[in-house]
């Protein structure tokens, strides 16, 4: 369990990360989300003890990290930004040096690295010198270097940057697994992948944390009504006038105009109606034809831009 | 400690500086035992430890130490060493031991120059081992140093040349001579131990490993 209790790290008068505050239990899959600079590789820094705190407090597993670096370091994995790998090693001297600087027992020393490099899938290169090696197996000895020895917390920061999308699912497969027996935190802004991998999503902006929730339960928040995109051809220009027919419609706004004289319309409505019955039986009495209807689902996406710039209200 | 320290003194040999150290060391140490042994027939080797101190270590010292912390910074793999349980002093200790173990090597084929000597007349062992023991020191305390600026910068090539001028500066040029080692390698070419030069040095080279734990330390709470 990873316990961050109302850290604050300052450079000068700027603070990068402002007093942010969460947990994160045994076994959990956690997401760190943000735009660039928000925070996320400081904070990570400081919960692996790369870096101190200016204030709170950071409790890896009841270790806190500055008191007991050895302990609660002991328990961490961390991916850094950018995976540095010491490249004049070859893979396995490379997870074995991670072992003896991670403290792992001389005698299971030899078996856990033989382990992690089966687990990482990086058997047919373990005697190549990691300079000579792409980017996607990089890759995996920076994950091979932070799973070594077993630590219970796993930290990746941008896991998947810079892979080819055939990597990437297989880096999300791996970090999914890991999260069956590991407490996972991990870093990205591409939201997609946080929605596919993460239980939890922690959204911070400008140092703050803006949100804690599933993704899920994000995506739901910010719908304020039920979206739908209709394709129609409308000869009368009748679609502006549909509003005071059908009462339950909040808006109705132009999308685009297509060359095909089809007119694409994003119409919204009370959150607890569904009007798309209603406009099948509508519509072709105001002499609207429809090519095309579909419910628009709300995205990590759109929750991100929201409360980011929900944020940025705030503050001004 | 160790850990590091097996990791680093591999590194040296997995490059070529380890090569390049001990390469330049040998040409440095044969030129002078040219000039000051066989083409004056001198068979005392105190001239010949004190000028490769002098010439020798200006090379070897930057090119063992340059990279110590500021490659590990540049490329990123200080977060990997200091988000280790490891202690930063055994971090330290283990890099600082494993160039010094380079030198140690290096003395070790310098005693190659003492059989060559044996041929002709046996210079006395004692005082020989007092010299290579205090070169040991010497060599110790420049790269406690060399250390030290490595960890100040992430340029290698500026650890480097910072490294050189601090040590040419006072033993060439008369100022700062407060820290000049060569200061304190005086008695040890003539055979004798001297308890102040041995502390000296020691004090220095401590000095140093100091002002590169805390700059370590440091760098935590700045960074």
């Amino acid at each position: 369990m990873i316990e961050v209790k109302n850290v604050t790290k300052k450079y000068g008068s700027f603070k990068a990360v402002d007093d942010i505050s969460f947990e994160v239990n045994d076994g959990e899959i956690v997401g760190f989300l943000g735009p660039n600079g928000a925070g996320k590789s400081t904070t990570m820094n400081m919960i692996t003890g790369f870096i101190d705190t200016t204030e709170g407090e950071i409790i890896i597993n009841g270790n806190d990290i500055s008191k007991k670096p050895r302990k609660a370091k002991k328990q961490i994995g961390y991916m850094p930004e950018g995976v540095p790998l010491y490249n004049d090693l070859t893979v396995k001297e490379f997870v074995n040096y991670m072992a003896e600087l991670k403290l792992v027992n001389a005698r299971h020393r030899q078996e856990k690295v033989e382990k992690v490099i089966e687990e990482t899938g990086l058997k047919e290169v373990e005697n190549k010198l990691i300079r000579n090696l792409s980017r996607g197996y990089k890759q995996r000895v920076g994950l091979a270097g932070a799973l070594v020895g077993d630590p219970k917390v796993i930290i990746l920061d941008e896991p998947t940057v810079g892979l080819d999308p055939k990597q990437i699912t297989e880096i999300r497969d791996l970090i999914k697994e890991l999260g069956k027996n590991h407490t996972v935190i991990l870093s990205t802004h591409i939201l997609s992948e946080a929605s596919q991998i993460c239980e939890k999503v922690i959204i911070i902006n400008k140092g703050k944390i803006i949100a804690i929730d599933t993704p899920e339960n994000l995506e739901k928040k910010v719908i304020k009504g039920n979206a739908i995109l209709i394709t129609v051809e409308d000869p009368k220009n009748n679609m502006e006038n549909l509003k005071e027919k059908m009462p339950d419609i909040l808006d109705i706004k132009l999308e685009k105009q297509i060359e095909d004289g089809t007119k694409q319309y994003l119409i919204t409505s009370k959150k607890d109606s569904d009007i798309r019955k209603q406009l099948f039986e509508i519509l072709p009495k105001e002499d609207i034809v429809i090519f095309e209807l579909k419910k628009v689902e709300a995205t990590l996406e759109e929750a991100f831009i929201k409360l980011i710039e929900n944020n940025k209200g705030g503050e001004e | 400690m160790w850990a590091v320290y097996k990791k680093e003194l591999r590194n040296y040999f997995l490059s070529p500086i380890g090569y390049v150290a001990i390469g330049v060391f040998l040409i440095v140490f044969s030129l002078i035992f040219y000039v000051t042994n066989i083409s004056i027939g001198a068979y005392d080797m105190g001239n010949l430890y004190y000028n490769t101190a002098l010439l020798g270590l200006l090379v070897i010292v930057p090119l063992l130490t340059m990279r110590m912390f500021s490659e590990e910074r540049k490329t990123g793999t200080e977060q990997l060493l200091l988000t280790s349980p490891r202690s930063i002093t055994g971090i330290i200790f283990g890099k600082f031991f494993a160039a010094v173990t380079l030198i140690v090597i290096t003395l070790i084929f310098s005693l190659s120059y003492y059989i060559v000597l044996c041929f002709f007349k046996a210079p006395n062992l004692l005082p020989t081992l007092a010299m290579i023991f205090g070169f040991l020191l010497v060599a110790s305390a420049a790269i406690a140093m060399g250390m030290f600026v490595s960890s100040i910068t992430e340029n290698q090539v500026i650890a480097a040349i910072i490294t050189i001028v601090a040590l040419i500066i006072p033993s060439f040029t008369g100022l700062l001579t407060v820290i000049d080692l060569m200061n304190n390698y005086q008695k040890f070419p003539a055979g004798i131990i001297s308890l102040s030069e041995v502390i000296n040095l020691l004090a220095y080279a401590v000095m140093f490993i100091l002002f590169t734990i805390i700059i370590m330390q440091r760098r935590k709470s700045v960074k």
